[in-house]
């Protein structure tokens, strides 16, 4: 694999170049532009060109050498800028059954090789192969100079006690690496993943809450600033363990800076919707309650369709219907037979709420989708107090937002949101007084 | 140190681009009066003799000066088309026979000086003159600096890719490198000091934002990486400045960016050379765990891989057979996605090579293709050898119940991928590198081994099924 080395002292650093040499062809080299753009600074917009050139060399080697074996690049981190931003390296990738990591090396041979803790000790980040893939830009060429197997990383990092360095890297010596592509594509074809077995969780006994990272977080609005300044290692592994937040991060650092103190805002929400349980409305459609719902406590509904039920009840379901035939006659809110809610007193010391919720499925679209309507009214029917908040926010920040005001309104707030199976929504009641209750996330399935 | 007559005989070339030697008899003349006790052809001081010429270059006063200003300067022309030869022909004797070309080939995009004896404007700039306008004796003597710009001739460096020898820009190697590279690199490497190194970041810093950004504003502008244009360098000069009280100019920071370039590139070549099995052999240290991660030795011995073969004989050769075919059948395919003539030209050269012993060179004037290098890069013998003892193993594990292997341990794996090279092997891993390596070998006979002989088969098979 490696250049020859020459006697001569005057022209050492003219290199052959190997038979095995990957051509890019223009339109790859476009795409890993097109990439590149995605990136808040230049220096990360360089790295990224650089990783996606390695990817697309990878894959067109496999190609060429190994038809016979199947590559998914889809979920390839270097295509989601949230993931480039702050990896540098190509994980999600998979040929066969295995997970494989790219490292990209350009144009100086170091002698050490930098690796990322993340993707050797975070599950979601591990891989079976690490394959270095050098890149020589200006040549639109590439080729694989080596790997290395998991196993044989992880064994060979406490052999030798090699320390990690504090931006999060280790800097393995190059001999490491197995120099010999064709033992990649030995593995890759015949072994079975069974003989590489990957660690399925971490040993880390003191992870850090996603919530413990609320007040750290806004301190890397500018994308120059590495992780590793602000975050210790433990609160960066809980970030690039959460495609979420990581998300969160890059609209941060891409932003105009007018919208940052709205996102900062946002990130409480956003903490809660994917580190807090979910109330499952969906079992409601099946006439149950989850073990979350039944302590919250939310009381389940009758069927609100008259036809399916034998007889009339207590006063929230008489009010309930009573809400949702004014709403589906002042809006053009259609509410099916088959919906189904349930409610939730709030005892705040200032003024006794109700909060209905009502879901139903949503069929007609491609995409099964689900909405949520949320009503708050007050226990004892006299209206809300002005000023009263209801909001609602997904993961891509506040969907919607009602304030009360007992001249315009009916005296009550309701807000309706829809979303794909997959999407959780959280409510948050605000009193004119700014006392604040956010609710246990909603989700569907 | 060298011969005195380097001063006064300029090398160059004819119109058929061999080389002649001309004598130009008022440099010898100047240099004898000059220097008279440097006149005997023995060795003579270079640093010495070049720091009096080019004091002399460099005075610009009228008439009598202006000559000797034009004398000192033909001497130092002379010397630098010798110093010229001498690096074409190392090009030569690395690389030459490997990837076909001589001297002759590099003469005329570097050596292309023509003395004339009276100074005389003119619009022709040879690359003499270049270096001699350019070179600045702090940053190293005439020689070193001679051969760097012959290094990175843009024309020669085209040139030599053509055949497969790559010399990587200074700007390549400088937008790969990170800071935190750079001041371990100058640092452990280097050793230099702290305030060097902080120079040197905010240079390389300051180089970044500008000449990589340029590089990825536009997707067309690929390529070699051309040294910074003047507008960039004022850029790199404004951030450099917004940031340090030290003062650069345009053509301070183009000189200290290219210095910082050819550390790195020692660098990397200390690591090139520190990577070769040949170096790593004799660091025990090194070796110790590059066995460990690589290839265990391998135990099997001849009588167990005789047996192997003769216990699965038929199963061998019928998978053999097999993945030949496939490998072959794929190759072909991919070429063929590209481009008809290179498929055909592929099935055409591995026949060559295995069924008729023809060399790279001889394969590389039948099929028309302008180097032997172009034939090695087409057939990439040892992916091809690779993927077929692969699709083998995989076919044997289908046919051979009796072996009962399940590929779930790499070393087993890694052992029997040894076992089915070493059956088909008989050398012919060093065929191949020496076909690789010498044009001139040819043996016109075809290869000996199982692998090379079912290969052919496979060939005349396809050939009638055409």
């Amino acid at each position: 694999m490696t250049a020859p080395l020459l006697a001569a002292d005057m022209l050492p650093d003219f290199q052959t170049l190997p038979a095995e040499t990957i051509e890019l062809e223009a339109d790859q080299i476009d795409r890993a532009w097109q990439l590149s753009r995605l990136l808040p600074t230049e220096a990360k917009q360089w790295w990224t060109y650089l990783n996606s050139l390695a990817l697309f060399s990878f894959e067109q080697w496999l190609a060429d050498r190994a038809p016979d074996l199947a590559f998914d690049a889809q979920q390839g981190s270097i295509l989601q800028p949230k993931y480039a931003n702050v990896i540098d390296a190509v994980g999600h990738l998979r040929v066969g059954e295995f997970r494989v990591c790219l490292l990209v090396a350009g144009s100086l041979w170091d002698q050490h090789l930098t690796l990322l803790r993340a993707v050797v000790e975070l599950p979601e980040w591990l891989a079976h192969f690490y394959v270095v893939v050098e890149v020589q830009e200006e040549l639109s060429q590439a080729m694989i100079r080596g790997f290395l197997r998991h196993d044989q990383l992880v064994q060979q990092l406490q052999a030798q006690d090699l320390p990690t360095e504090s931006d999060w890297t280790y800097a393995l010596p190059q001999t490491w690496l197995d120099p010999d592509p064709n033992r990649l594509l030995l593995y890759l074809r015949l072994l079975t993943p069974a003989a590489l077995p990957l660690p399925q969780r971490p040993s880390q006994a003191a992870a850090t809450q996603p919530v413990d990272l609320v007040a750290l977080l806004p301190s890397l609005q500018s994308p120059d600033t590495p992780l590793w300044q602000i975050l210790s290692w433990e609160q960066g592994a809980t970030l690039l363990a959460n495609p979420e937040l990581l998300d969160w991060l890059y609209r941060l650092q891409t932003a105009p800076a007018e919208r940052a103190p709205a996102l900062v805002e946002q990130l409480g929400d956003l903490l809660q919707l994917f580190s807090q349980q979910a109330v499952n409305v969906g079992r409601w459609l099946r006439d149950e309650l989850d073990e979350l719902a039944q302590a919250l406590p939310w009381v389940l509904l009758p069927p609100l369709n008259p036809a399916l039920r034998t007889r009339s009840f207590r006063a929230p379901t008489v009010e309930a219907e009573s809400i949702l035939r004014e709403l589906e006659c002042t809006t053009d809110m259609t509410i099916p037979a088959q919906a189904r809610g349930a409610y939730q007193d709030i005892p705040f010391a200032q003024v006794a709420l109700r909060l209905y919720a009502i879901t139903w499925p949503l069929s007609e679209a491609a995409v099964p989708e689900w909405t949520l309507l949320l009503i708050l009214g007050s226990q004892s029917g006299a209206g809300l107090p002005d000023g009263t908040k209801l909001r609602v926010s997904d993961r891509t920040g506040l969907l919607i937002e009602r304030t009360a005001s007992r001249d315009l309104g009916p005296g009550y707030l309701f807000v309706r949101v829809v979303g794909e199976r997959r999407e959780k929504f959280l409510a948050t009641l605000t009193l004119p007084d700014g006392t604040a209750l956010t609710l246990p996330p909603f989700s569907c399935c | 140190m060298g011969a005195a007559s380097r001063y006064w005989r300029l090398i160059k070339i004819d119109a058929t681009s061999q080389r002649k030697v001309e004598e130009v008899a008022s440099a010898q003349e100047f240099f004898r009066q000059q220097f008279p006790a440097f006149c005997q052809p023995v060795e003579v001081p270079d640093a010495q003799i070049q720091t009096q010429l080019l004091a002399w270059l460099q005075r610009s006063e009228p008439s009598r000066e202006a000559t000797i200003s034009h004398l000192a300067e033909l001497c130092l022309r002379c010397f630098i088309s010798s110093q010229i030869e001498q690096t074409c022909i190392q090009l030569e004797t690395l690389f030459g026979s490997s990837h076909s070309f001589t001297r002759q080939d590099l003469f005329p995009f570097v050596l292309n000086d023509l003395v004339l004896e009276k100074p005389r404007p003119s619009a022709y700039r040879p690359l003499a003159t270049e270096i001699l306008q350019t070179f600045d004796p702090r940053r190293g003597n005439l020689a070193t600096w001679t051969a760097r710009l012959v290094k990175h001739h843009r024309e020669l460096n085209t040139f030599l890719l053509e055949r497969g020898v790559y010399l990587v820009s200074d700007w390549a190697i400088l937008n790969d490198t990170t800071a935190k590279q750079l001041r371990r690199i100058l640092s452990d490497f280097h050793q230099l000091t702290p305030t060097e190194i902080e120079r040197a970041s905010l240079l390389l810093a300051s180089y970044h934002a500008v000449y990589r950004r340029d590089r990825l504003s536009q997707s067309t502008s690929r390529g070699k990486c051309p040294p910074p244009n003047p507008d960039q360098l004022s850029q790199m000069v404004h951030l450099c400045r917004s940031q340090t009280t030290l003062e650069f100019s345009a053509e301070s920071l183009l000189a200290q960016l290219q210095d910082l370039a050819e550390r790195l590139r020692q660098y990397r070549i200390y690591v090139r050379g520190g990577s070769l099995p040949a170096d790593s052999l004799q660091d025990p240290k090194v070796n110790a765990q590059a066995s460990h991660l690589q290839a265990p030795a391998d135990g099997s011995t001849e009588d167990e891989q005789s047996q192997f073969l003769r216990r699965y004989h038929q199963e061998f050769v019928h998978c053999l057979d097999q993945s030949v075919a496939q490998v072959i059948q794929a190759q072909w395919a991919t070429l063929q996605g590209r481009s008809l003539q290179s498929a055909q030209d592929f099935i055409a050269a591995l026949k060559l090579f295995h069924c008729q012993g023809k060399s790279m060179g001889e394969i590389a004037q039948q099929v028309g293709l302008k180097a032997q290098y172009q034939v090695t890069r087409l057939l990439k013998l040892k992916s091809l050898r690779a993927d077929i003892r692969q699709h083998m193993l995989a076919a044997l594990r289908e046919r051979i119940l009796a072996m009962a292997v399940n590929y779930t341990s790499p070393d087993q794996l890694q052992s029997l991928d040894r076992q089915v090279e070493a059956a088909l092997e008989e050398q012919i891993e060093g065929i191949i590198q020496s076909a690789e390596a010498e044009a001139s070998v040819a043996r016109n006979r075809p290869l000996a081994s199982l692998f090379a002989q079912r290969l052919c088969r496979h060939l005349d098979l396809r050939n009638q099924n055409l």
